[in-house]
């Protein structure tokens, strides 16, 4: 006799092998990794590096403004094209038309079509200077050394009385990233969790099963089963990203530990278990596709509600706030995914890991009483008491 | 052995099994009768703990009936339940499996039933690709497959033609044969005599008649009478006569076993050159249709 473990993975395989196989299944996957490949791809195809700023001058510009200004401009990380004009009007017309981008008069006197751009505003005028600068030198005529001398900046030593966390960008990523992903897995998985149960009930298939296996293993199965589809889309999705990004040659991985990426996985699969047990056994209530909306909405709320209190938590992940949501099972995942990510990692563990297995064991007795009650949807209390003990 | 004792099952406030009792030997094919919202179904349900009853239990081989015992029974039930977008073999393999075979028993048994039910070319077509018929075999399949000890078909034989008919009664029987309990429920009586070795008529939640057909027929205080005079059908004006009308062809007539025959043929003659005289035990219908209006003669 095969033992509960054994019914739990073949309905778990049957439900992985059978999704994978849906041509929608792969066209969305397909789609997804498109999508995000091209997120990482596009930018830098597009941009092709920096774009040149265009400097209009009145009057033929000086070699020696030339090279000020793309010295200048190269401080910036960014280029400069210079461009003369016969006269002012001319200079303004090609300003208005957006062939240039600010117009330098008489070497004192910028002009913008409408707003002033700070950035190009200091390149230009640190290369005025820089060529009023040489003319003095000139004039003054002194030595290299002198110049040197006169120009040569103080250096400042720098200290900090606190370390600096260089990756926390990094940090932050890691958690939105993170947080974003298991909200769409949870919201995607969730929804295919629902249609899964109710076409099983609606087409009575859960009768021959429920002769066969027990509901926990049938909720235990289809949930893991799900979840390791969505974790191989994630994978599939995930190395795409990766090529793309080694590609294209901006591959910066977040330099976290793996420890943390340890801790963001382990509330990324205690959250995904949660939600996927709420939604199978809120789609055991509805007898009908035609109800899958509406019997989702609550956790589907409920998800919402977690994942922006979660971005709220991501401004102050050692807040009050934080550490009482981080208590709340609804929001533990979300809340625990950015506190874990940004190295946040709580006490109490095993207090909220304990308050998500009793939730998932209150969605599976939800689920057994509701299961087998067909005609109109089935009230929460009518499906906990009819459960068995 | 199936028990089935005393179930009593209650939707809100309809009674649907008050009751109910019979038993279904090893061995033999059962018939499960009785008028829509008779109990049929819920009593199968109860069979395989789709529906508690408040009263009552299920043995087999004289347990109680439990989670150990249900692996070895096989189910169809009346709204039929396949993944349309399954592959039939995969199915048949996957509810074997579930119910405890190891994978390549499972496979073998797949490949067994899709040949003994002719469905070997369809082996890798989706469910919802085939005929209703075939849907229909494919079900019986998922419910056999994992050798089962107990067959319970919810009307297996609607929404099947002639032939497929044949072959299901003739599986049916085959089983029977290899030892297998079968209980299956129908509509059509006259089909239901030429399968069943037993019947169990129910009604309102209990069973008002249980037993072998054949005993029953023989049994019965009752006898169906046909007689033709000039042609046409002949009605006896005597005590104990009952007109079944028929929409169709002939009314059935039924007169009690103890009838003085050569008096009817006598009375008969009378009126003209009687062409038909015949006087048989009651068919099943005749029975199904005394115990469910009331009558309840044994």
């Amino acid at each position: 006799m095969r033992g509960s473990a054994a019914k739990v993975l073949l309905v778990a395989r049957r439900e992985l092998v059978q999704r994978a196989r849906s041509r929608a299944f792969r066209i969305g996957t397909a789609i997804t990794a498109l999508v995000a490949v091209g997120v990482v791809v596009l930018p830098s195809a597009l941009a092709g590096g920096p774009s040149a700023r265009r400097v209009g001058v009145v009057g033929e510009p000086s070699a020696q403004l030339r090279t000020a200004l793309t010295a200048a401009a190269s401080a910036f990380d960014t280029k400069v094209a210079t461009e003369a004009y016969a006269d002012v009007r001319a200079g303004q017309r090609a300003l208005r038309s957006g062939d240039a981008d600010v117009l330098l008069v008489g070497g004192d006197e910028l002009v913008w079509k409408q707003e002033a751009d700070p950035e190009l505003s200091a390149i230009v005028a640190g290369a005025v200077q820089a060529v009023e600068r040489q003319r003095v030198i000139d004039e003054l005529g002194l030595s290299p050394g002198q110049v040197t001398a006169l120009l040569q900046p103080h250096a400042l030593r720098s200290r900090s009385l606190e370390p600096v966390s260089e990756d926390e960008a990094a940090r932050v990523g890691l958690a939105t990233f993170a947080l974003v992903i298991l909200f769409a897995s949870i919201s995607i998985f969730g929804g295919f969790l629902v249609t899964g149960v109710i076409e099983e009930k609606a087409n009575r298939v859960v009768e021959i099963l429920l002769s066969r296996a027990r509901p926990e293993e049938l909720l235990a199965g289809k949930v893991i089963g799900m979840g390791l589809l969505g974790l191989g889309q994630l994978l599939v999705v995930g190395a795409c990203v990766l090529a793309a990004l080694f590609a294209v040659g901006t591959a910066h991985l977040p330099d976290t530990t793996p420890g943390m990426v340890g801790w963001v996985v382990l509330w990324f699969v205690l959250g995904y278990a949660f939600y996927s047990v709420v939604y199978a056994a809120s789609g055991s209530l509805a007898s009908r596709q035609e109800d899958a909306q509406s019997v989702s909405v609550p956790v589907t709320m409920l998800s919402l509600t977690a994942y922006f209190v979660s971005f709220a938590v991501l401004e102050n992940p050692d807040g009050l706030f934080a550490r009482v949501c981080s208590f709340l099972p609804p929001m533990t995942p979300f809340v625990m995914t950015i506190r874990a990510a940004v190295g946040k990692v709580a006490v109490g563990i095993a207090l909220v890991g304990l308050a998500t297995y009793g939730l998932i064991k209150l969605g599976g007795r939800i689920y057994a009483g509701a299961i087998l009650r067909v005609g109109p949807r089935v009230r929460l209390r009518d499906a906990w008491e009819s459960a068995e003990r | 052995m199936l028990e089935v004792h005393d179930l009593t099952k209650r939707y809100g406030d309809v009674l649907a099994l008050d009751g109910c009792s019979f038993s279904v030997w090893s061995g033999r094919i059962v018939g499960f009768l009785g008028p829509n919202g008779a109990g049929k179904t819920t009593t199968m349900r109860c069979i395989f703990g789709l529906a508690r009853p408040e009263a009552g239990e299920v043995r087999w081989q004289g347990r109680e009936v439990g989670r150990e015992e249900r692996r070895r029974f096989g189910y169809m039930p009346e709204e039929r339940g396949l993944y349309p977008r399954m592959r039939v073999r995969e199915q048949i393999v996957y509810f074997a499996e579930l119910s405890g075979l190891d994978r390549s028993a499972a496979e073998r048994a797949a490949g067994r039933w899709l040949g003994r039910l002719k469905l070997a070319d369809r082996a890798e077509s989706r469910v919802e690709e085939l005929s209703h018929g075939n849907q229909q075999r494919v079900q019986l399949a998922v419910a056999m497959a994992h050798a089962p000890e107990l067959v319970v078909l919810d009307e297996p034989f609607s929404g099947l033609d002639p032939i497929a008919v044949e072959s299901v009664a003739g599986l049916l029987a085959e089983l029977a044969s290899e030892g297998v309990a079968v209980l299956f429920s129908s509509h059509q009586l006259d089909l239901v005599e030429d399968v069943c070795q037993d019947v169990v008529i129910v009604d309102h939640g209990r069973v008002v008649l249980s037993g072998d057909v054949h005993r029953l027929r023989a049994s019965s205080s009752r006898r169906s009478l046909r007689v033709t005079v000039d042609g046409a059908p002949w009605i006896p004006n005597v005590d104990g006569v009952t007109v079944v009308p028929r929409e169709e062809g002939r009314p059935r007539v039924l007169v009690d076993a103890s009838v003085d025959l050569d008096e009817l043929l006598r009375l008969a003659g009378e009126t003209g050159r009687v062409t038909q005289f015949s006087f048989e035990p009651p068919s099943l219908s005749d029975l199904f249709l005394e115990a469910v209006t009331g009558g309840g003669s044994r």
